[in-house]
């Protein structure tokens, strides 16, 4: 669309907009070599990105919030995740539970997510029912309707889902005790989903308070790629969104981690057959250069079965059933995550060693042309194979804002990734993964005794 | 959108050729499907045609492992298989640019799948490992012993990845019987989506049909299984849980019934999304389990109709029984005028997310081959739905369900639940509690 249209239309959707309903470009964003991104800002500081996409007739529409875990505080960890549940309860002039019957009724497919740094609501929808879903989601936003019931049964649910997802499970558990391992002081040391105890305790009051700090539309970005006209878009959001006003968001009370400067090690005991081994080493934000370089090593080292620590410890020793990694994708520096789980006879120190082993070697030997091609194609399929939805280009344009600000990053990294050398290899192995920078889960087998957790040293 | 933009290529060698081109993206999705899977295994040797799968992967051409693993990472690929107990699928997904070598090396897997016996005894070892790993998942615990007491010696029952016992049994003459038998041209049928043309899939398809073997398909003798009488329950003992795993079930349907379409919209009000009944009375009213639902699914012969929540332990008790008393009101009561036209419009709405990609039609027009479905299952599918009756619904509901003959799986720490599940289930007929690590 030329500017000049643009304006025009931008024009006549502000004419019968309220002012925190009008509308502005910001500008057209790259998304890989056929789509487009257009930047808009509402009056009440709602931002909008918005994707004309045509290939089928449906539309995702997600709400991304910047509030996540990290924006908790001791004792009341896990209310970005416990609120996220409450937003499908009552809205006001509706009773509790219709705004997912109404969307289900409309062919919608839902759910939301939270994490570190963000809390996204996302649905999918037939592109005759956007109407409904607008009125739906803008009305969320502003009129959620929070009563001591609701908290007291969801809090339940999310118990229940803390107990599926990590006090039965060996993996969450051990990923949550990393985690706690490897933090002092950043937000990023407690889960997501937050410590029982904590969810057990919020109030009603706890909720209100944190619906009406963070739920503003200043704090929020929407994220809606499909089957739909942009002036009528632009219209019809302006006008349901346009009635809400923005808020004062709070200061972030960001406690940035101090260097860890020795190696923690931790020894727990778990109801599982065989050893399990979790390594943690600090790693950088998503937006630091070295992000990409480490997310490449990674892929060269744990992606795949080609990968070389596949093949040594899966294959050639078979001390592992599985072997892998994973580099956080945060806003502040996080964790390069390795995950294995040994086989019968074989213990965590062994494999440790051979990680170790293959640690020191890339921090002297080049990593080869042919394994940094194959890593970065490997990368290339992935974010491909992501976009073949609406959803999921409306997934990885959401998740790029929130956490660098760039909805199309995602393709800008793919063409850093094409430019990384065995240089930039080796300076990030040298740089991260030095043992005084991890923290180190060793999981004992034991199917009769109460699990205990005690520091080896 | 819809099935129809699949095109039916002219067959090739016997095989069926389905495509749908899409210039969206710059991939090319590949599956190549058989129409037999895991059924076909020797008795004892379960396991076998996943091992069979796994090791066509690994040993294509007779290359070694590591060089294929590397060259599909090179391309920009992924190729893995599923193996199910009525089908198999080779699935694949490729950067279009690498298409042709990519095809080179699938010629390979599928046509000259080396099958080296050391690589066989190597996949064997690391099959019995994940066996001992996948005890750590209680959910997969549940459905695996729901499956084997369910169907009990119906080949349903039996385990398509193999137990600790069959996967040892498993030889290398057994891994290429199943091989030679099951990939002729007249078993497989291809299917094509994304950046290529007609012409081009067709050669895709000719290349990998020539260079497997000609003989009849093996067919599918699999009788219908019969319900075991009575009601049944079967802990599963795990130490330390704080949680239960609950699984309920009854034979549920086949795609060739004529009240299977009737019966899926009963189930969708039931506990077939997140508003449904199971929903609202398991955990929006009660936060009991964060998931309750239920399940009709599908394949060649009856499959089960199940119920699955989670709920914590002192829960266990009271939610299984107010399960039972849902399932108990579905079946006298059935479903309301209301609920059904909610029913309905939700199914013929949301199937739009079924069919919004050219790879996820493919996918079904597959399926639909596979599973000897109708010929119009899927183009007629919205029609179906649209049509059912409140009378076809409950009665679906009320001759296809069961509550007399039914079995009900619980993983759990059986000390601390025990006494409370056994007493939630009214006129038991049997009542077993079996050590978590003992699947047979």
């Amino acid at each position: 669309m030329s500017s000049k249209l643009r304006d025009k239309r931008l024009a006549e959707v502000n004419a019968s907009a309220p002012p925190a309903g009008q509308v502005t470009h910001l500008e057209t964003v790259a998304f890989g070599p056929s789509l487009a991104v257009e930047r808009f800002r509402f009056g009440n500081g709602l931002e909008l990105l918005f994707c004309e996409d045509h290939s089928a007739p449906v539309i995702a529409y997600h709400t991304w919030f910047h509030v996540g875990s990290r924006h908790e505080r001791e004792g009341k960890t896990g209310l970005a995740h416990l609120f996220e549940h409450l937003m499908f309860n009552e809205v006001e002039g509706r009773k509790a539970g219709e705004f997912d019957r109404k969307l289900e009724e409309a062919g919608a497919e839902s759910n939301a997510s939270t994490w570190l740094d963000f809390t996204q609501y996302n649905v999918s929808i037939p592109k005759d029912q956007l109407p409904l879903l607008v009125k739906l989601e803008s009305e969320r936003m502003s009129r959620l309707v929070l009563r001591d019931p609701q908290v007291k049964s969801e809090k339940e649910v999310v118990a229940n889902e803390r107990r599926y997802r990590v006090d039965d499970d060996v993996e969450g558990a051990v990923s949550e005790l990393l985690w706690a391992t490897a933090f002092d002081t950043h937000a990023y040391r407690w889960p997501t989903i937050g410590w029982m105890a904590d969810i057990e305790g919020f109030t009603t009051e706890d909720c209100l308070e944190f619906y009406r700090t963070y739920y503003a539309p200043n704090n929020a970005v929407l994220v809606i790629v499909g089957d739909v006209a942009e002036a009528a878009l632009l219209k019809r959001l302006s006008q349901a969104y346009g009635a809400i006003p923005a808020s004062t968001l709070p200061l972030e009370d960001v406690r940035p981690e101090a260097p860890q400067t020795a190696e923690r090690r931790v020894e727990v005991k778990k109801p599982t057959a065989t050893e399990k081994l979790t390594v943690g080493y600090h790693s950088p934000a998503m937006g630091d250069f070295d992000h990409p370089a480490l997310s490449l090593l990674s892929e060269v080292l744990f992606g795949g079965r080609a990968s070389r620590l596949h093949q040594k410890v899966v294959r050639e020793l078979e001390l592992a059933t599985e072997v892998r990694a994973f580099v956080g994708p945060f806003r502040d520096p996080g964790l390069f995550e390795v995950f294995a789980s040994a086989r019968e006879g074989h213990t965590a120190e062994e494999i440790l060693a051979v990680i170790d082993a293959e640690f020191e070697r890339i921090k002297t030997e080049p990593i080869t042309p042919e394994e940094i091609a194959r890593a970065a194609a490997r990368l290339e399929l992935s974010l491909l194979a992501g976009l073949e939805t609406v959803d999921g280009k409306a997934s990885t344009l959401g998740f790029y804002e929130i956490v660098l600000g760039r909805p199309g990053a995602a393709f800008e990294r793919l063409e850093t990734t094409r430019r990384i050398t065995a240089s930039d290899l080796l300076r990030v192995a040298r740089r991260y993964l030095l043992p005084r920078y991890r923290s180190v889960i060793l999981v004992r087998p034991d199917l009769s005794a109460e699990s205990t957790e005690e520091a080896a040293q | 959108m819809s099935i129809a933009a699949v095109v039916n290529l002219p067959p090739v060698s016997g095989a069926r050729v389905l495509l749908e081109t899409s210039r969206a993206l710059p991939l090319v999705t590949v599956s190549v499907g058989l129409r037999t899977g895991a059924l076909l295994d020797p008795r004892g040797k379960e396991g076998t045609t996943r091992l069979l799968s796994r090791l066509m992967r690994r040993t294509g051409g007779g290359l070694e492992p590591h060089v294929i693993d590397t060259r599909i990472d090179s391309l920009g690929a992924s190729l893995g298989a599923d193996v199910a107990h009525s089908t198999m699928v080779f699935q694949a997904t490729v950067i279009s640019r690498s298409l042709d070598a990519f095809v080179d090396l699938l010629v390979d897997v599928l046509g000259r799948p080396g099958l080296a016996e050391a690589e066989l005894a190597r996949l064997q070892r690391e099959t019995l490992a994940e066996l001992t790993d996948s005890l750590d998942d209680d959910r997969g615990i549940a459905r695996r012993f729901f499956r084997r007491r369910f169907f009990g010696d119906h080949p349903y029952g039996r385990s398509v990845s193999g137990t600790a016992k069959s996967v040892p049994e498993i030889t290398p003459a057994d891994v290429r019987s199943v091989y030679e038998r099951t990939f002729v041209r007249d078993n497989l049928v291809f299917a094509l989506s994304g950046d290529l043309t007609e012409a081009r899939a067709s050669r895709i398809a000719e290349r990998i049909a020539e260079a497997l073997g000609t003989g009849p398909a093996p067919g599918d003798a699999t009788p219908e299984p019969v319900p075991v009488p009575g009601r049944r329950l079967v802990i599963v003992d795990k130490p330390e849980r704080t949680q239960t795993q609950i699984l309920i079930g009854c034979l549920g349907s086949h795609t060739r019934d004529e009240d299977h379409v009737a019966l899926l919209v009963a189930n969708t009000i039931f506990g077939g999304t997140f508003t449904a009944r199971m929903t609202q009375e398991v955990r929006s009213k009660r936060g009991w389990s964060y998931g309750a639902y239920s399940n009709v699914p599908f394949d060649r012969r009856r499959q089960t109709f199940s119920m699955w929540t989670f709920p914590k332990a002192e829960d266990a008790g009271p939610c299984l029984k107010l399960e039972l008393e849902m399932l108990h009101e579905f079946r006298e009561k059935g479903v309301t005028k209301a609920e059904l036209s909610w029913a309905k419009r939700y199914l013929v709405r949301s199937h739009a997310f079924a069919v919004d990609t050219a790879a996820k039609r493919v996918g079904l027009a597959l399926d639909q081959t596979l599973y000897d479905l109708p010929e119009d299952y899927y183009a007629r599918y919205l029609d179906r739905i649209s049509a059912v009756t409140l009378e076809q619904a409950n009665a679906a509901v009320q001759n296809r369900l069961s509550e007399a003959d039914l079995l009900v799986t619980v993983v759990g720490t059986e000390a601390n639940i025990g006494d409370s599940v056994r007493g939630a289930i009214e006129n038991l007929s049997s009542s077993e509690v079996v050590p978590f690590d003992r699947v047979d």
